[in-house]
């Protein structure tokens, strides 16, 4: 194993639709997952659609979206001693960047909201560094953008720093909190089901939102769990979407297995993007035909927490450690008949305590993400 | 840490979108529709790139920026919450970061590494240890470009940046291919994590044989300093001070943390 290539999982936390990381696994394990609706615009008037909200509200702030990730990175850098800590990164993947620009230009344009001029710079990468202030870490710090492969870019991010020696350990965020902007736009797309996400078939019609914080600690201390692979391109057939064989995604599964040094046959579970759309289920399917034998072990995990998008990188990753942990894999809600026969999603939860897991990761604007993390057998 | 850059370009000044959208058109035969202005600066700025070096597809891609999009944001702002109309697709993927950075690898080629990315107020120089430790992994070598748009009213920009109501800004793009290999280069710069404060600042002022500029934030300091401001200034002062076949001690500062790079000219 290449050592520039690895680097271990130290700790995880998260906060999704179900609550907590403990309060989460629950939900997953007894299939008892609650979800909230939420008004979008359509061209028409608007609509309430399902949405996987937070169970405590989180306001569309600043402040009080600082303090729930503040909350999160505390759990995690509580067990580091100073000195660690002041070599600890701290990153966040969200497509939520661009926040901030808003609330300046209300202040600056429209009359109705004008406010007095200030000059204090508030956005989600100055939390980052707000944040990394507060708790005395190292005082680099990053917000990666790159729509729903963010969070995992990043924990490949913080691989790179700790492997390169810029830094002894990262906590990764990965952030996505309500946004009416957001929401409208994936409205405005018609990806949106006004029901319910099925996975991989043959009747799905698009995905849910939801929201979610989930954080997690890199580092080289000895940990069950490492990141043994990673491979990201940006390589599509148009900005939303690869070809429908496929092939964009099934290079980034071959080339993380690739510097991961394991082959298909050694992958324990593959946890897929999966949304639920027509177009990238049907690109993932095959995808996974031409990288897997129809043995394959794979899941979806965007039924339980919906799709929380810059986020799901880090709160996918920590759903299943968290399961594993627990002794068993996760099964896919809402399939009953498979896009390609074959190749059907896990359909029972299956015991599983450790082994090879491949997690994909695709977006928009060509961002395809595909990584290999293991966890070591007591 | 240290890169060594292997080729550059700048486009600074006040912007003329459709000179540039033009020039797109008919000097690179670009597709130029359904993007914007920030996305037009970003690939124009990647084409005077690749008409100096040539681009491999394996090259990781880096787009940094102040604030990203600011001008599909205040367009769509508008339109959504002030006349209320219904969010138009492509501008909801425009708002997307990565988008330009899509746009940009399309343009050049480019199908590895793609991302976009920003640091509180020292995203150029955080972007460079990005681009360090990505390639000690990768082996590869990297695109990196900074891109800083001023719509107007350019106040909305200066409340985001937190710069005082009378600054002068304005639109700039600039970038660098990036090597952790000397050969060829034209150019080493150096960067570290560390944030410096006044006091030892000065001290690097008074013992460097190298030509300082500060950042007009810098208000502590003596050095010399630009007129206008974007948030990545130190990337057009890395390309200009290659263009000049100089060296240079480049200092960035924010409320009092101060970070620096060292350029020296190799050509």
């Amino acid at each position: 194993m290449s050592k520039m290539h690895s680097v271990n999982i130290l700790d995880y936390t998260l906060l999704s639709s179900q609550g907590n990381t403990q309060e989460t696994l629950k939900s997953i394990k007894n299939l008892s997952v609650k979800v909230l609706c939420k008004e979008v615009s359509t061209l028409n008037e608007p609509v309430k659609i399902p949405y996987y909200l937070l169970r405590d509200k989180i306001e569309e702030n600043n402040d009080e979206i600082k303090e729930a990730i503040k909350k999160l990175i505390e759990n995690l850098s509580i067990k580091l001693t100073a000195q660690q800590r002041a070599q600890t990164a701290l990153l966040i993947g969200t497509s939520l960047i661009d926040r901030n620009i808003v609330e300046s230009i209300e202040s600056s344009v429209y009359e109705y909201k004008k406010k007095p001029y200030t000059s204090s710079k508030k956005s989600i990468d100055s939390f980052a560094s707000e944040i990394s202030k507060e708790l005395k870490l190292n005082p680099f710090t990053m917000t990666i953008s790159t729509a729903c492969t963010s969070s995992i870019n990043a924990v490949i991010e913080a691989r790179n720093l700790i492997n390169s020696g810029v830094v002894e350990y990262a906590i990764v965020v990965g952030v996505e909190i309500f946004s009416q902007m957001m929401s409208d736009g994936f409205s405005s797309m018609k990806l949106l089901s006004t029901d319910t996400q099925r996975p991989f078939d043959i009747d799905r019609d698009g995905l849910i939102l939801g929201e979610a914080i989930a954080a997690v600690l890199v580092g080289k201390d000895s940990s069950k769990w490492s990141l043994k692979g990673a491979y990201s391109n940006c390589n599509s057939l148009n900005i939303t979407s690869v070809s429908p064989s496929g092939e964009e995604y099934a290079e980034v599964m071959d080339k993380a297995m690739s510097f991961a040094k394991v082959t298909a046959k050694d992958i324990t579970m593959l946890k897929t993007h999966a949304t639920s759309t027509l177009t990238n289920d049907m690109s993932e399917i095959n995808a996974i035909k031409k990288v897997f034998t129809s043995d394959v072990t794979f899941s979806a995990l965007k039924p339980y927490v919906g799709h929380t998008l810059g986020a799901c990188g880090v709160l996918e990753l920590a759903m299943i450690m968290s399961c594993v942990d627990d002794g068993f894999i996760p099964k896919t809600l809402n399939h009953k008949e498979s896009i390609i026969k074959e190749y059907t999603p896990l359909q029972e939860h299956k015991a599983c305590t450790c082994g090879i897991f491949m997690l994909n990761y695709f977006g928009f604007g060509g961002n395809n993400t595909s990584v290999i993390i293991q966890k070591e057998s007591i | 840490m240290k890169l060594y850059v292997k080729a550059q370009s700048s486009y600074r000044g006040n912007l003329d979108a459709s000179e540039i959208k033009k020039e797109l058109k008919t000097k690179y035969k670009l597709d130029t529709r359904r993007q914007d202005t920030f996305i037009h600066l970003a690939v124009y700025g990647a084409q005077l790139l690749k008409d100096k070096i040539d681009i491999s597809s394996s090259d990781e891609l880096y787009i940094t920026s102040g604030v990203g999009n600011i001008d599909v944001l205040q367009k769509t702002n508008k339109y959504v919450y002030k006349d209320k109309e219904f969010i138009k697709p492509f501008d909801f993927i425009n708002m997307l970061g990565n988008t330009t950075s899509y746009y940009v690898a399309n343009s050049l080629g480019v199908k590895d590494k793609n991302t976009f990315q920003i640091s509180n107020n020292f995203t150029f120089i955080n972007t460079l240890i990005s681009v360090f430790a990505s390639l000690s992994v990768s082996k590869n070598e990297a695109i990196l470009g900074s891109v800083d748009l001023c719509t107007n009213p350019n106040e909305v920009i200066k409340r985001v940046l937190g710069l005082d109501e009378d600054a002068e800004v304005t639109s700039s793009v600039n970038y660098q291919k990036l090597s952790l290999s000397s050969s060829g280069a034209i150019a080493e710069v150096e960067f570290d994590t560390k944030i410096y404060s006044l006091q030892e600042v000065q001290e690097l002022i008074k013992n460097t044989d190298l030509k300082v500029m500060a950042s007009p934030r810098c208000k502590d300091l003596d050095s010399l300093k630009d007129n206008e401001y974007f948030e990545t200034m130190p990337s057009f002062y890395l390309n200009k001070t290659i263009q000049e076949n100089e060296n240079l001690l480049y200092i960035d500062c924010f409320e009092n943390s101060y970070k620096i790079i060292k350029i020296i000219g190799l050509a």
